[in-house]
């Protein structure tokens, strides 16, 4: 019985067990889970374990966005249960396959319910009718559930409308396996009752019930406990008998082997750059003057984990590809929120966005990528947008309010009406420093006061148009600001690329030397050779194409590097940058 | 100045330690080698408390032990809100001193499966787990019904009082001697509601709780 029960649905919870901020420890058939309501009221149900270490998640902290794993940190995302921090590897980006197993979750009948294999939807209770039900205390037995619903066959109570009468008359409505329904009369009251058993394992099981009907005040109270007493005491003759037989073996929970797809070695595909998901533009705004937001919505399922900073190729219509950062806050997981400025010099992308996507169309999308990811681990954190660059620093802020961790967010624009996602920048309370309609000179200036206190520990990050970003790393490096704490992300690269050498390249790990001639870059070398290279925008700016340079010297033409990167010599951006030395090995 | 005769892992002391940060109180402790030295049995600590047990208080020479009788003392002269220990309400503290006692049996109980299992104690392990479970039931029950009724505490106060604070800590600590609280919820989320007393502070074994949802 219970291995046919693994396709079933069953309560795990009460509603009112999952406050907001609390984490709650579930179980069934043998199987733990964590459960906990995030802010925005999803509930998420996932296995008990963080995938580190193994430790419960069940004692990690509900932030209302991330539940936080007690032992070293580890963040898991509402929603997708990706996770999107490791505080012991500050500067990068988690991959997208540390996801936790989560459960469905269907919240009805004022109880939580879930399935390990479900076979279709949660089926209707008959006789609950949803909105004025009454939830009553769940009651753990240590019994195997069949016993208790055998006991619950013999279940009497008073109807709500006659609770402190005695006998009632007791209908059995319907017994199943895991659930018995009872209608008790006296005179002309009568409730409807439907006790579900959940199987927590072999030996223990809760009885959830629930009444057709809702009361107030003391006569609800009255209600209440009128059946925790009678429960209790059935609880305690189930418990009894139990114990008079040897009990069953705990059930062992299978965990999930890991997948095909993530333990062997990727086999070949089609190369370039890769639209996986589809999405609907379930809202088109004007966010401020020239900038459009877009609400993208999956059309099924749930889109994949995002951490701050990360950003996604948008597909258009026409053709092009495009990328635009993710300005959502953590956890927020029900869609992605981008920004698109209208470029005066449109070469077709953000004119697209603007006058031919409209809400309801169907846009591709790419997985989001983080190549500019965020420390949590600064002593303070500074932000400076200009413009249309405030959106991934707008998704890094709120990160760090949501953990209360230090920071401030300077906005250059030209004007108030200039600002965009000003629900977004309301959040941010304070930490918000707008700087309005300044001259260059002017903003020079302010940067240089921006970025005067430079100590140990800190962090500073950039995206802006392009004149900007280079004059505020400047000043960061005048006042004494090191590379490593400085990260940066240009909209585009402007350099004009120089693709007239021809070189050699040997890829070390896949045994292959190719030559490149003046004209195409190494990554289309590559692909003509059949190896997928990862790629996002293709201009040298996003990061997404980097590869290891194990010898040779590279000429670098790309955006994305910082200039102690660029001196060291060990990485690359294959699309754009080339070699100076004849032959380039890369770890490929 | 008050000193507090203290073990790091005593679950006894943590509750005097909580209360004294809670009302900000400074304090300085004399640790005390209850494991493995055993020193609560040596000659000078018998002088102190003949019962040998921590911890033991003085407060300029008044020489205080018992953790519950430690904290009616502390909350009666150190808190000026007059709220962990309402002196002027007798119904109150008569719930109080109800929860007080019951403390003592989650001691005997559910610190004595945390004395087996962590210290090597020779004590009747399953009359002990046995024992804190069915006061977990109680508690349990208490709770998720205060909850029903708008109340969060253990005392039907607006506020906590020191009969939260000594049943906390062999509580949340419970696992130690191997009784998970899996099958109490509303033990659970009080556990949460007592880390967010604003003053909380943690020992060994106890973590902190997130922040909670400020209402928008």
């Amino acid at each position: 019985m219970l291995e046919e029960a693994r396709s079933r649905w069953h309560p795990i919870a009460a509603a009112h067990d999952l406050q907001f901020r609390h984490v709650f420890h579930g179980q069934l058939l043998g199987r733990e889970f964590a459960v906990w309501r995030a802010d925005d009221g999803y509930v998420n149900i996932w296995e008990n374990r963080c995938l580190h270490r193994g430790v419960r998640l069940s004692i990690g902290i509900n932030d209302g966005r991330e539940l936080k794993c007690q032992y070293h940190g580890w963040r898991y995302s509402n929603r997708t249960a990706g996770c999107t921090y490791i505080p012991a590897h500050p500067a990068d980006a988690p991959a997208r396959t540390i996801t936790n197993r989560t459960f469905p979750a269907v919240e009805r009948y004022g109880l939580v319910w879930s399935s390990e294999e479900p076979r279709g939807e949660l089926p209707d209770v008959i006789g609950l009718a949803e909105g004025k039900l009454l939830a009553l205390r769940g009651i753990p037995v240590n019994a195997p559930a069949d016993k208790v619903v055998e006991r619950l066959k013999a279940y009497r109570f008073q109807p709500n409308g006659a609770i402190d009468g005695e006998g009632a008359e007791i209908l059995i409505d319907a017994a199943q396996d895991f659930a018995v329904a009872l209608r008790s009369r006296d005179g002309d009251a009568q409730t409807h009752g439907v006790f579900f058993v959940q199987p927590v394992d072999s030996n223990r099981s809760v009885i959830r019930g629930v009444l057709d009907q809702d009361a107030e005040g003391a006569a609800r109270i009255d209600i209440l406990r009128h059946h925790n007493e009678r429960l209790s005491k059935l609880r305690d003759q189930v418990e009894r008998e139990a114990a008079n037989v040897p009990s069953p073996a705990p059930i062992e929970p299978v965990y999930e082997r890991v997948s095909a797809e993530l333990a062997e070695m990727p086999g070949m595909t089609t190369h370039g750059r890769k639209a996986a998901l589809r999405v609907t533009v379930a809202r088109k705004w004007q966010t401020a003057d020239g900038i459009a937001g877009f609400e993208l919505r999956p059309i099924k399922g749930i889109l994949p984990t995002f951490q701050p900073g990360a950003h996604i190729d948008v597909h258009m219509p026409n053709g092009e590809i495009r990328q635009y950062s993710i300005t959502n806050g953590p956890g927020e997981t029900d869609s992605f929120v981008i920004g698109v400025k209208l470029e005066r010099d449109s070469k077709g992308g953000s004119k697209c966005m603007h006058e031919t996507v409209r809400e309801g169309d169907v846009l591709a999308i790419s997985e989001p990528r983080n190549n500019f990811p965020l420390r949590r681990d600064s002593t303070k954190t500074l932000f400076v947008a200009g413009g249309i660059g405030i959106t991934p620093l707008l998704a890094m802020a709120q990160a760090l309010k949501n953990q209360d961790l230090t920071h401030e967010l300077h906005y250059f624009a030209q004007g108030e009406e200039h600002l965009a996602f000003a629900d977004r920048l309301k959040y941010l309370g304070d930490a918000l420093k707008p700087h309005l309609g300044l001259s260059p000179d002017q903003t020079g200036a302010e940067l240089r006061q921006i970025v005067a206190d430079y100590r140990n520990g800190m962090h500073l990050y950039i995206c802006g148009p392009g004149p900007m970003l280079e004059a505020a790393r400047k000043i960061a490096t005048e006042q004494g600001w090191p590379d490593t704490a400085v990260h940066f992300e240009y909209f585009k690269n402007t350099n004009k690329i120089d693709d007239s050498s021809s070189f050699e390249v040997a890829l070390a790990r896949s045994c292959v030397t190719l030559q490149v001639p003046a004209g195409k870059t190494i990554m289309q070398v590559m692909r003509e050779s059949g190896i997928d290279v990862p790629s996002s925008c293709e201009q040298g700016a996003c990061g997404t194409c980097v590869a290891t340079v194990i010898e040779g010297e590279p000429d670098h033409q790309d955006v994305y590097l910082n200039d102690a990167e660029r001196k060291a010599g060990t990485k690359i951006m294959t699309c754009v940058s080339r070699a100076k030395s004849a032959r380039l090995v890369l770890d490929i | 100045m008050i000193t507090l005769y203290d073990y790091e892992l005593s679950g006894n002391c943590y509750k005097l330690r909580l209360l004294m940060s809670f009302l900000r109180i400074d304090y300085k402790t004399v640790p005390v080698d209850f494991y493995p030295g055993r020193e609560h049995k040596s000659e000078w600590f018998l002088k102190l408390n003949p019962l040998g047990q921590l911890p033991v208080l003085d407060d300029d020479g008044l020489v205080l032990r018992d953790a519950q009788a430690i904290l009616v003392y502390l909350a009666s002269k150190y808190d000026p809100s007059g709220t962990w220990y309402p002196r002027d309400n007798p119904a109150l503290l008569g719930e109080i001193s109800q929860w007080l006692a019951f403390a003592d049996g989650i001691t005997s109980t559910a610190s004595a499966a945390r004395l087996h299992d962590a210290l090597f104690y020779d004590f009747d392990i399953d009359v002990a787990r046995a024992g804190a479970h069915r006061l977990f039931r109680i508690l349990d029950e208490h709770l998720w019904f205060g909850e029903q009724q708008g109340r969060s505490w253990i005392c039907s106060a607006g506020h906590p009082t020191i009969a939260d604070i000594a049943c906390f800590p062999y509580i949340i600590l419970s696992e130690e001697g191997g009784i998970p609280r899996q099958d109490y919820p509303a033990i659970r989320r009080w556990c949460d509601r007592v880390k967010r007393i604003k003053g909380f502070t943690v020992m060994s074994g106890v973590f902190p709780a997130g922040p909670g949802k400020v209402a928008a």
